[in-house]
């Protein structure tokens, strides 16, 4: 657990004019479960990409597995398995055809090979799905065949970028389970990136990021513990009576929808709050330290507004029917 | 072992693309009803009107039936098709993904390309094989050794040829813009290659500008494909236009010249 299975120095890039990531830094230690946690937008595909050597940073360097990236990306591959956003299966080959490929590339023997494949089936549950189709394949179930097929060499840094996107609690309980037992048992060590709060809960260390930069990394208590504070969310009445609590209140934030925010760390403010508007509100509710009020607290924003993550979703959905 | 493990890794891509090829029928259908379209109909069509003597006088001495003089060209035609259209599994691969899970596994750029353009140039080849069972329809009898040097003349062809078409997929975004860009290449590509009208050797180059127009001679002398038929029409019925080291050296100078520029390509993408 001491030694260092990533080292991320000084890493910035750009799209364009546009900074993707600016000046990140970050030590992930062996077997650890690391998850980064931002926005969509945040930076957080393309800190993978520099990582799985898919992109070169446009400064600072990246170390995964003790081998630089930009200088020894062959022999960081080895030690990595990816499961990216989007599919990257062939769904004209079969799920065995896919882990075949996969195993030989990755150079292993036969005998090693075929042993693997049938584990990583059993593990994800396709192992009736053996000589199927990926194309006659649900999405739950592309994305287990290319959880199963990023475990497949063995590597020892497991990246898994936006992973339970269709997975159901108990398939993620049991990949979960053995991610665990890999990483205590073989020091894997598993570093994901997640919009979702729920994905979080469980990792030894939350790295939150937005627009480019790490503004927290710390345990998920700690971070509650240290950035967490009980919030207070209310539903004004009317218009009116929200720009009044905005004006009153300069503290106050504003959620998706017409709902507002206020730290409620400090009980006679609260008290003097409800004493004032309690009678324009339709709705208060008390929300105890979460990691969505850490994010909330530190950049001033929902971590996502879920109404704009469908649109993307639908968009890229489009963008894909359109072509095929 | 480190070379085993590549060899491995070399393997698997030539597979995918050989195992692709099977599922995809409409290609295998395409590959099959081309050289039938072309022999049957226009080698069976034409066959009549080749010899020269028709009018009374004769224009083109070579001493084969149309339908022979087609045969060689028909494989050549079968060969485009396929290694050119070999470019859409370069684009399949940017726009569904794959590409991500070739590029982060640990085999060097370079024989992932190998492997992808041996896959492709082995698939061109069963195409141009398939035109060969046709071979005593059409009056050619070839011996074994006649087709085993056929067939490797048309692998270094399709080889080649596959490499273009993965210079081509680098310089196309979509799959709609490629069908119309490769059939606005292959045909042409095709018609000027003397493959279906021989430019007779036996005329002097004025008589030649007689029976056909300058521009035309000069599309057929400067187009590649030309010399590669001219090769392949050598090996198969024995008739050349052209000296027979000049298809050979085309064949594999387009070989080595653009599977170097697709590295290139590749490489910076």
């Amino acid at each position: 657990m001491n030694e260092t299975a990533i080292t991320v120095h000084d890493v910035t890039a750009h799209y364009g004019s546009k900074k993707a990531l600016d000046q990140v830094n970050l030590a992930v230690p062996t077997g650890a479960h690391f998850a980064l946690l931002g926005p969509n937008g945040a930076g957080k595909t393309t800190l993978v990409n520099i990582l799985c050597t898919l992109r070169r940073p446009d400064g600072g360097t990246a170390v995964v597995a003790g081998a630089d990236v930009i200088a020894r990306p062959t022999q960081a591959r080895r030690s990595i398995g990816v499961v990216f956003q989007d599919s990257s299966l062939d769904d004209r080959l079969t799920a065995w055809e896919n882990l075949e490929f996969h195993g030989l590339v990755y150079g292993m023997a036969a005998k090693p090979r075929r042993a693997m494949i049938s584990t990583v089936l059993e593990l994800v549950e396709l192992g009736d799905w053996t000589h199927e189709i990926v194309r006659t394949f649900s999405g739950g179930m592309r994305r287990r065949l290319e959880i199963a097929r990023a475990l497949l060499h063995r590597p020892k840094i497991l990246f898994l970028d936006e992973p339970t996107v269709g997975l159901d609690a108990q398939t993620r309980q049991r990949i979960w389970q053995y991610l665990d037992r890999l990483r205590r048992e073989s020091g894997l060590t598993v570093l994901t990136t997640t919009h979702y709060i729920e994905e979080v809960e469980n990792a030894d260390i939350v790295c939150i990021i937005d627009h480019g930069r790490i503004i927290a990394e710390a345990p998920p208590e700690q971070l509650k513990k240290d950035h967490g504070i009980r919030w207070l969310h209310v539903v004004p009445q009317d218009a009116t009576a929200a720009e009044a609590i905005v004006q009153r209140f300069p503290q106050a934030q504003r959620l998706s929808g017409t709902g507002l925010a206020l730290p409620a760390g400090d009980d006679d403010r609260t008290d003097a709050f409800l004493a004032e508007f309690r009678d324009r509100l339709s709705e208060i509710r008390f929300h105890p330290p979460t990691l969505e009020s850490v994010f909330l607290s530190l950049t001033g924003r929902e971590l996502r507004d879920r109404a704009d993550g469908q649109r993307d979703a639908d968009r890229a959905a489009g963008r894909r029917g359109g072509r095929r | 072992m480190e070379a085993m493990m590549l060899l491995r890794g070399l393997y698997a891509i030539w597979l995918r693309e050989i195992t692709r090829a099977t599922r995809d029928r409409a290609q295998l259908i395409g590959g099959v009803s081309r050289p039938l379209i072309w022999l049957l109909i226009l080698g069976v069509g034409l066959n009549p009107y080749f010899r020269g003597e028709i009018y009374g006088e004769v224009r083109f001495v070579i001493p084969y039936t149309y339908l022979q003089f087609l045969f060689p060209a028909v494989i050549v035609l079968n060969i485009m098709y396929t290694s050119i259209q070999f470019a859409v599994s370069v684009i399949w691969d940017r726009e569904f993904g794959f590409l991500r899970e070739i590029l982060v596994s640990p085999m060097p750029r370079p024989l992932i390309l190998l492997g992808k353009v041996l896959g492709g140039s082995t698939i061109a080849t069963i195409h141009g094989g398939l035109v060969l069972i046709l071979a005593r329809f059409a009056d050619v009898t070839l011996s074994l050794q006649q087709m085993f040097t056929a067939l490797g003349l048309m692998f270094v062809l399709a080889f080649g040829l596959t490499s273009f078409g993965v210079i081509l997929a680098a310089r196309v975004r979509s799959f709609e813009g490629f069908g119309v860009f490769s059939n606005t290449i292959i045909l042409p590509l095709y018609f000027t290659s003397s493959s279906v009208f021989p430019l007779d050797p036996a005329l002097t180059r004025t008589q030649m500008v007689t029976a056909y127009p300058e521009w035309l001679v000069f599309l057929v002398q400067v187009n590649p494909i030309t010399y590669a038929v001219d090769a392949l029409r050598g090996v198969i019925i024995g008739f050349n236009q052209f000296p027979p080291t000049y298809g050979l050296a085309v064949i594999f100078g387009m070989a080595a010249v653009f599977f170097v520029v697709a590295l290139i390509d590749f490489s910076r993408s």
